[in-house]
């Protein structure tokens, strides 16, 4: 009996199995069914412009001219402040100068655009689009705009039928609107058709927001270098630094924090090995090749400032984050205390010998924050040596406004690293003048491979100089080195194969281009731009293809 | 990987031919029915991949022509072949490469061989139960992905090649009593693997890194009915429930068959 009512309903059943499946493929990108609907008036009245390339990647907007002067705001400087340099900035960004395509769009014999080209556009677009950064996630279907305050209601709703679009939400008072995009459109088509009309005052995806990594080292929300909030640096009469002028760690530390196997020789004055900051960081491999034993205490503080730049113990509550959280350090004393006048100093023989040292003993990259205009080819030989091991070397590019010092200058085997301050700007005579010490420059040459911040950065001091708070200000190229240090020690932590060759390579071309306006492409300033840890260690998403 | 493959369905499609024994090399000429399909298939898996067993969503669509023989009495053989566009959107390539990749959400066009043999192990007037195997391989053409010189200082390209194999075994149940509409049930052992491989290159950098991926369901039961418009033609659908631990994997397919 209930079969035979089953029976009955047998063209229901059949439903129930068909229904859901066009439910499904109904949404699948890749049927881009054009609907046959008429062409719409309001459409048709819209101003398209040839397609244009460098449009696709940004939003319609004004183009920027940032000139930002010494403010005269005078911030109290941070507590326990020891610090040497001051900056005043000037930056212009003009926008870059759009592309243009080279096939115009047709039209009809009435001078109009039929509708159904909008398609055509849209494929066009989307072959030239190639990819985005991990970073920007987003909505897949949805978009937010806001139209000019004048347009009619009316009007609006024209626009969102013209497009196809269906209104998810209005939010009330910022006059924003949440709409879907029609299916077998992409975000990055329907924001290039809403920005080229001349009624939206903008367009955005729907970003998705995550909780990045930021670690309770009481100190970061000072590291400009690491995280830059636009937060004021340094003494007081400092200026605010750049929103987001950083070396973008937090996005890089997503990806790794390293690996406690690699280590980061710092060949330094010895670093202070009871600091709260570095005693777990500290490789047992460490040594004092003046002294001659395996204690690399410190004579200077130098060394544990830039030990701690590189890889302070992070995410411990107190102190400062490190670029690399887990990777060792191995400090390697060379440096004595000259009796003359009081300098640290030391010779290329301990240098290169803890150069030989940190290649044969399991060091991974070795930072030198030092220089000295003098030519050694038995320093480079070290260098070559180590290079040859897979070692990646990062050396300071020096302070005096001249030629890169050496080791720095050995291009072939060592990464040489100019210095930034908080505004994305190299660090030059004009905006350091501030500077307690006097003002100082970042050098420069085509030995330049990348630049990172160098200006009033925060790392360790030694605790006998001040126990309740062990850490300082300081500036220089020798500061900007060890986060180069820190970001070669992650990549080697992801990457291992990596060979030293290969890591530089990867550092130099995921920088960013801070001065591209003036100088595009590599320079002699910032080589090829300052450090960016996301693009280094981020995937880079590949969202459309392109046939070779 | 794809050599192997589709040496493989060669093999299991001309290996039946040659120890079939002369009679049924015979019935197979007589045949009693030949159907010939065309057909659609939507397959969404979850997929594991990479040595710290991350995941994503594996979406594949695929145009299929099928050929369909009653070999002998409860006995029958089918081969197909397609059309598939397959999404691996997530998949990270991260240990080989200099630079990290993830794949978006466009497609990849591809191949698609199966086959399917059937074989009915009890028939009652209105229960049928058979056995049910099935082999599909994938074969994705390689896809060139451009990495422009204004993300990374240099410009560099990406080059993708997909390909993955999917089989399922089990007891069909099907019910026969209704007049014009056959509905089944399909219990399935139901494996997908293969591999992806991606090709960087940036300027002087290289690399090349190979992905595993697997997955995560390995069981599925369908529900499928065939619903006869003619004596010559009927529409076949199916959806498939693919759970695995934390979810469940969907695949939905319609054919239309023409018996012969």
């Amino acid at each position: 009996m209930i079969l035979e009512d089953i029976m009955k309903k047998e063209k229901i059943i059949l439903a129930f199995f068909f229904i859901p499946f066009f439910l499904f493929s109904s949404n699948l990108k890749y049927l881009r069914i054009q609907k046959d609907k008429k062409p719409n008036p309001y459409f048709l009245l819209q101003q398209i412009k040839p397609l244009n390339k460098a449009e696709l990647s940004r939003p319609k907007s004004k183009i920027i001219i940032q000139d930002q002067v010494q403010s005269n705001l005078k911030p109290s400087p941070p507590k326990h402040y020891k610090g040497e340099k001051h900056g005043a900035v000037l930056s212009r960004k003009p926008g870059k100068k759009p592309l243009v395509s080279s096939e115009p769009f047709r039209v009809d014999r009435r001078g109009k655009r039929p509708p159904y080209r909008l398609y055509e556009r849209i494929k066009q677009i989307s072959r030239v689009r190639s990819f985005r950064s991990r970073g920007s996630r987003y909505a897949p279907d949805q978009v937010l705009v806001k139209f000019k305050s004048t347009l009619s209601e009316q009007k609006r709703e024209a626009i969102f039928a013209a497009y196809q679009t269906k209104k998810l939400k209005r939010i009330p008072g910022l006059d924003i609107y949440k709409l879907q995009i029609p299916e077998g459109t992409s975000v990055e088509e329907m924001l290039y058709l809403f920005n080229q009309n001349p009624d939206m005052e903008y367009a955005s995806p729907n970003y998705y927001r995550y909780h990045t990594i930021t670690p309770n080292d009481t100190l970061f929300n000072e590291q400009y270098a690491l995280y830059n909030s636009g937060q004021v640096v340094g003494p007081p009469g400092s200026p605010q630094g750049k929103n987001r002028a950083d070396i973008k760690a937090t996005a890089g530390w997503e990806e790794t924090k390293g690996e406690k196997t690699v280590i980061i020789a710092v060949i330094d004055t010895g670093i202070d090995l009871e600091h709260p900051d570095l005693i777990n960081k500290i490789s047992p491999n460490g040594w004092d090749f003046v002294d001659g034993d395996s204690v690399p205490e410190y004579i200077y503080w130098w060394g544990t400032h830039v030990a701690g730049i590189a890889g302070a113990e992070t995410n411990n509550g107190e102190g400062i984050a490190g670029v690399a959280w887990n990777c060792k350090i191995m400090p390697l004393k060379v440096f004595w205390i000259d009796p003359v006048d009081g300098q640290p100093t030391t010779d290329d023989s301990l240098i290169i010998e803890a150069i030989k040292y940190a290649a044969d003993n399991g060091a991974d990259v070795i930072n030198m924050s030092f220089g000295d205009p003098a030519d050694n080819p038995a320093l480079e030989a070290a260098l070559k040596y180590a290079y040859e091991r897979d070692v990646v070397c990062v050396a300071a590019a020096g302070n005096d406004g001249e030629a890169v010092l050496f080791p720095a200058a050995y291009d072939d085997y060592c990464l040489a690293v100019a210095a930034t301050n908080s505004n994305d700007e190299r660090v030059t005579f004009l905006n350091s003048s501030d500077d307690p010490l006097g003002p100082w420059e970042s050098n420069f040459g085509p030995e330049v491979d990348v630049a990172a911040p160098g200006l009033y950065i925060w790392s360790c001091d030694l605790v006998s100089e001040d126990p309740d708070f062990p850490y300082r200000l300081a500036s220089g190229t020798s500061m900007a080195a060890p986060h180069v240090a820190g970001l070669a020690a992650l990549i080697k932590s992801i990457k291992p194969h990596l060979t030293a060759a290969e890591i530089m390579s990867v550092i130099r071309y995921s920088a960013d281009d801070i001065n591209s306006s003036r100088y595009p492409g590599k320079d002699d300033y910032v080589g090829y731009g300052r450090l960016n840890m996301e693009k280094a260690l981020a995937p880079i998403m590949l969202s459309s293809s392109k046939k070779q | 990987m794809k050599k192997i493959n589709i040496f493989l369905i060669l093999l299991i499609l001309v290996l039946p031919c040659f120890s079939l024994a002369q009679e049924e090399k015979e019935a197979l000429i007589q045949s009693k029915s030949i159907k010939l399909g065309i057909g659609l298939e939507y397959l969404s898996r979850t997929i594991r991949w990479g040595d710290d067993n991350n995941n994503s969503r594996f979406n594949s669509l695929f145009f299929m022509l099928n050929t369909q023989f009653e070999v002998k009495e409860g006995l029958y053989a089918s081969a197909s072949f397609g059309y598939s566009f397959s999404n691996y959107e997530g998949l990270q390539f991260k240990k080989e490469l200099p630079f990290s990749l993830e794949l978006g959400d466009r497609s990849i066009e591809g191949y698609l061989l199966g086959l399917e043999i059937k074989k009915s192990i009890v028939y009652r007037e209105e229960l049928e139960i058979d056995v049910l195997g099935q082999f599909f391989c994938y074969l994705g053409s390689s896809e060139t992905w451009r990495i422009p010189a204004d993300y990374l200082n240099v410009a560099g390209t990406a080059q993708g090649s997909p390909s993955w194999t999917r089989i399922s075994i089990g007891p069909v149940f099907t019910y026969k009593g209704f007049e014009s509409l056959t509905p089944y049930l399909y219990l399935s052992f139901n494996k997908l693997w293969g591999t992806f491989t991606m090709d960087e290159t940036i300027q002087e950098l290289e690399g090349h890194e190979e992905l595993k991926i697997y997955g995560k369901s390995l069981f599925s039961t369908s529900l499928g009915g065939i619903y006869k418009i003619t004596e010559v033609i009927s529409i076949k659908t199916e959806a498939t429930f693919m759970p695995y631990r934390g979810g469940v994997d969907l695949g939905l397919s319609v054919k239309a068959l023409f018996s012969f």
